[in-house]
Formats: structure tokens, sequence, C-alpha cells
């Protein structure tokens, strides 16, 4: 039997072709410490270089063995483009993301640069992703969701208040952001990366009903996925049994939900076609000191044996992994997903 | 004239149903109404209570986020009349909090709920806001000597931070209290550190936080027995 390359796994994954195992990956930020101490940088250094960025995406996957690249790290780089700031927190020893000191205080006030994808660390991703490509592994990017994208850049309970009082100014807002969500994700598209992941995560029930789901989200990321012509994955975290139906209705190609997802359940409402992928809590199974490699290869055979095509993380992966076990979920995808998964056959 | 049942019932109303107006006209009709009840009573047994209706109808998916934040803003409606009335007495203690979001983490909704219930308790509460310096919870702690942190993390990122603020508060003020996001008030800081890994959403600090007024008039009896 031929092995597959990295890159051919993840495509004919996306192709619902019949592969040679699972592969391991995620469309999430996929940096990990070790990788990051091997290259003697600081982690608040790697999120402005794209040399450093693309070494540290690569090390984690050599180091672990992993099938796909994930860039960048943060979620802040096009609020950052739009003028809302920066903060880096470089004089921190502790992992920190960079996140967004400045939000616009209403509505009214937002503006959004036309020329946006060429300004702050967007090119910085750019050339990342240059550099990424040029190694055989497969190469995800991944975009907010509008929603999740107003949050960086209006308070949130600006936009859930406004969503039940104002919701036709809400609504023309959130219209304005699915246009820029999708001029980013063009943008990744036409770089050549392989697949790309729609993080609406901060729309699960845990935050908003089903109803205004399907009235306030749903319009939009049917429009996301509409423009874009690669593989390309609906991503919700938090609670989403009861919109996963919904998510369904999208138009990606996959469904990414997270450890709250009863998983089973999911794949027995969306039946065996769908491309499913999920559903471990990568901080508790990968980093928390109390558990083990056995709990971590016991909770990675669950996902399988619920029906997921690829194991993703519910998350990015917290950089502060334990070595064994992250060997231990690396090692558990790729050896008991030899099996056929749902969606995807085997070679 | 209405009853004290009647008044109570119409700030707990205003609260689930989330009506300002009428949570600052029943506010006053407590007020007006003196030999009924008290204004403490008035925010603990009318809009407190409502508040955690509120948390009811939010555990049983028939409130969401944005129905909770307009019914925190019918409470605050309320309780901007009922507040400046209550005596020090009238609130039994004069307990003070040092609340704020972690450094790393720009999410405040969560801490938002938590300092709500502070406010209702009556208690003086020192909001740093988000994005917090760990060292600020500790300096702002001894320059108050506040009887209780409370820091909230949403992320996993900053709940590493909060271990270190811990260990730098008790070295300096062994019994301080802390509470992390939603968890139970204990002395335990293996427990409360344990309380809670991995809250990604805003989801469980809504839960949490909106179940804590339970918890913290537990612990004000607590503290008034043990004073």
């Amino acid at each position: 039997m031929a092995e597959l390359t990295s890159k051919e796994r993840v495509q004919k994954l996306f192709n619902r072709e019949a592969i040679d195992r699972m592969p391991c990956f995620s469309g999430m930020g996929t940096v990990v410490i070790q990788a990051i101490r091997e290259m003697g940088a600081r982690f608040a250094k790697v999120h402005t270089d794209p040399e450093l960025m693309a070494e540290s995406a690569l090390k984690s996957a050599e180091l672990f063995g992993l099938d796909g690249v994930v860039v960048p790290y943060d979620m802040a780089t096009v609020a950052e483009a739009w003028g809302r700031g920066l903060t880096l927190y470089e004089d921190s020893d502790d992992i920190l993301y960079p996140t967004v000191p400045n939000k616009w205080p209403a509505l009214e006030d937002v503006d959004i640069p036309d020329n946006f994808m060429a300004m702050a660390r967007l090119p910085v991703v750019d050339k990342a992703f240059e550099i990424v490509k040029k190694n055989g592994l497969a190469v995800g990017a991944w975009v907010l969701g509008p929603f999740t994208l107003a949050g960086q850049v209006i308070e949130l309970d600006i936009l859930l208040k406004g969503a039940k009082k104002k919701k036709d100014q809400v609504e023309a807002f959130l219209g304005k952001l699915t246009d820029a969500t999708i001029t980013q994700a063009k943008h990744y598209e036409s770089l050549g990366v392989d697949y790309i992941t729609v993080r609406e995560m901060g729309s699960g029930t845990d935050l908003l009903s089903p109803r205004m789901w399907k009235t306030l989200i749903q319009p939009n990321l049917i429009k996301v996925f509409e423009a874009l012509s690669i593989p390309k994955v609906n991503h919700i975290c938090g609670s989403t049994d009861m919109i996963v139906e919904m998510m369904n209705e999208c138009g990606a190609d996959a469904i990414s939900v997270d450890q709250k997802n009863t998983l089973a359940d999911s794949r027995e409402k969306l039946g065996n076609d769908v491309l499913l992928l999920g559903n471990f809590d990568p901080y508790g199974m990968l980093c928390k000191e109390e558990t083990t490699p056995a709990e971590v290869e016991a909770t990675i055979k669950k996902c399988i044996d619920d029906g997921v095509d690829a194991v993703w993380p519910g998350c990015d992966l917290w950089p502060d992994v334990k070595q064994e076990n992250m060997e231990a979920y690396v090692r558990t995808v790729k050896e008991y997903g030899k099996k056929a998964s749902p969606a995807v056959g085997r070679m | 004239m209405a009853t004290k049942e009647e008044i109570l019932e119409k700030l707990k109303e205003a609260v689930v149903e989330y009506e300002e107006d009428d949570s600052r006209e029943a506010a006053q009709e407590a007020l007006d109404s003196p030999d009924l009840m008290t204004p403490m009573e008035a925010v603990m047994d009318g809009l407190a209570a409502g508040m955690e209706e509120v948390g009811r109808l939010y555990d049983t998916h028939e409130y969401f986020v944005p129905e909770v934040l307009m019914c925190a803003d019918a409470l605050y409606a309320g309780l901007d009349i009922l507040r400046p009335h209550i005596s020090k007495e009238d609130a039994k203690m004069k307990a003070q909090v040092v609340i704020g979001s972690i450094q790393g983490d720009v999410h405040d909704i969560g801490k938002n709920l938590v300092k709500m219930m502070f406010d209702v308790a009556g208690w003086e509460v020192h909001d740093l806001g988000r994005d917090v310096p760990l060292e600020q919870f500790v300096e702002k702690q001894l320059e108050t000597d506040s009887e209780v942190v409370a820091m909230s993390a949403m992320m996993t990122t900053t709940m590493l931070g909060m271990k270190k603020v811990i260990q730098m508060i008790k070295e300096k003020n062994p019994d301080c209290l802390i509470m992390l996001g939603g968890a139970p008030v204990t002395r335990d800081v293996a427990n409360l550190f344990g309380a809670d890994g991995y809250a990604e959403s805003a989801g469980n600090a809504v839960s949490e936080g909106i179940k804590m007024i339970s918890r913290l008039r537990e612990f004000q009896a607590g503290m008034k027995s043990e004073g």
C-alpha cells in the first residue's frame, strides 16, 4: 500500500477520497513550546516576524509528526490592521497571545480601511504562508467569522444587546464584516493554501439562542462559504449540539466542533456523508499536569469511535503541551485512525 | 397602595422582563414605602431574586446571553436608585472586593456579571477592568486591605497567571479570600485553582456568575458569624 504525503492525505480527506490513515492536523493555531524553545525564541516574538512565525509552525509539525501547518496564532491581525492597536505582552514571562486593546465605542464609529490586507501584520502572515508552503505539509489558513470578528472590534455587550434592540443596525454592521471576512479568506485562497477554517467561535449557544444563530449568524456564514472554492471548514466552539444541523446548512466542506459537542449524536443527526472534525479539549488533554498519556489515548479513541473523520482539537493548541501527551495524541490518531471513518474510506 | 409582596414582585418582574423603566419605578415605590421594607430588602428580595430567576432561565435555555445582559441593565436601573439609601448598617457589612479580568484576557462579560453580584450585596467594588497586569491585583489588595480578590479568566492563557497572583497575595496576606471566575468561595487555594480548567466561552461565566448570588449570601452569613 502506497503511503501518501501529508499534503495528499489532507487534500484527499477533504475530497472524501480513500486515504491510508487519518491525517493528524488542525485548522487552528498549532504551535508548541518545544518548538519555540528549540529555536531559542520567545513566544511574544513569533507573531511579528514572518520567519519566526513560519519556522515555529514548521518545527512544531516536524517535532511531533503532524500532517499540517497553520499560521498565524493570534486573533488580532485584522483588528490591528483596522487601527484597533495591539498588545504583545513582550515583557511577560508567560505565554500570552496578542490581544486588541481598543474597541470602537459604538457601531457608528466603525470605519474599515479599504486596503486592510496590506496593513499592520497581515503582510507578515502572507510572508509566513509563502515560507511554510515550500514544505510538503498541508497548509491551513483560518479567519474569524463575521460575528467573532465583530467581537474583536466592538464591545460584545453592545453587539449582543444590539442584536435584540437595534436589529437592523447590527445586521448592517455584520454585513460589512462579512465582506471583510470574505476579502481576507479569498486573499488566503489566492495564496494557495490547502484549506481554510472559518472560526465563528463566539457564536455557540452558550451565548446566542439557536433562533438568533439562524437569523444573525447563518446567512453571513453562507455568504462566506459561497465565496470560497478551496476546502473550507465551519468551526464553532462551545455549545453546538443545538445548532450543528444549521452549521451543516452553511455550505462548508466540513464541520468542526469542540469537546462540548455530543459528537456521536451529531454524527447521527448529520449522517455519514458529512465530514466531521473534532473534538478533544486541547488544554485538558495535552497541557494539564494530571492528564496521563493513557487518558489522552482513550479520549482520542473516543473521538474516532464517536465518528470524526479527523481528530481536531477543539481550539488552538495551548502551546505549553506535555511532550508525552502530545506524542500519545499523534500516535493514537495515526494508529487508531487506520480504519475508515464515516465519510472517508481507506486505500 | 401596593403591598410589600407586590412591590418585590414588580422589581423581580422588571429584571426578568428586562424593563429598565419598570425597575426604576418599582425601586422608587420601595423607597417611598419605608414602613414596608428597607432598601436592602428591595435589592435582595426584589432585584437579586429576579436575577436568580434569570439564572434559571439561562440554565434551561430559555434565555441566552443577550437577554441576561439586558436583565442586568434592568437590575442596575433599580439598584442605582436604591443603593444610595442603603445604610452601612443595613448592608450588615463593610466588605471590599478587588475585581478584574487578568492580563491577556480582554473579555469582561463574565467579570461584569460577577461584579454585579457584589454591587447587589452592597460591597465596595474596586474594578480594575480587563487585561490587568498580575501585580495590580496584589497592589490594590494591599492598598485597600480588601477581603476578597476576584479574578476572571476566560481563556486558558490567563488561567496560569491566576496561580501567580494567588501566590503573591497569599504570601503577603494569607487571610485574603480569592475567587476565580465563578468558583465557590473557599480558603483552599488548590481547590480554587482546580475549579475550572477551560472556560472558552462567556457561557460558563454567565451561569456561574449568576449562581454566585446565593453563594455571596452564604458568604455574608459566614462573615457575620465569624465577626
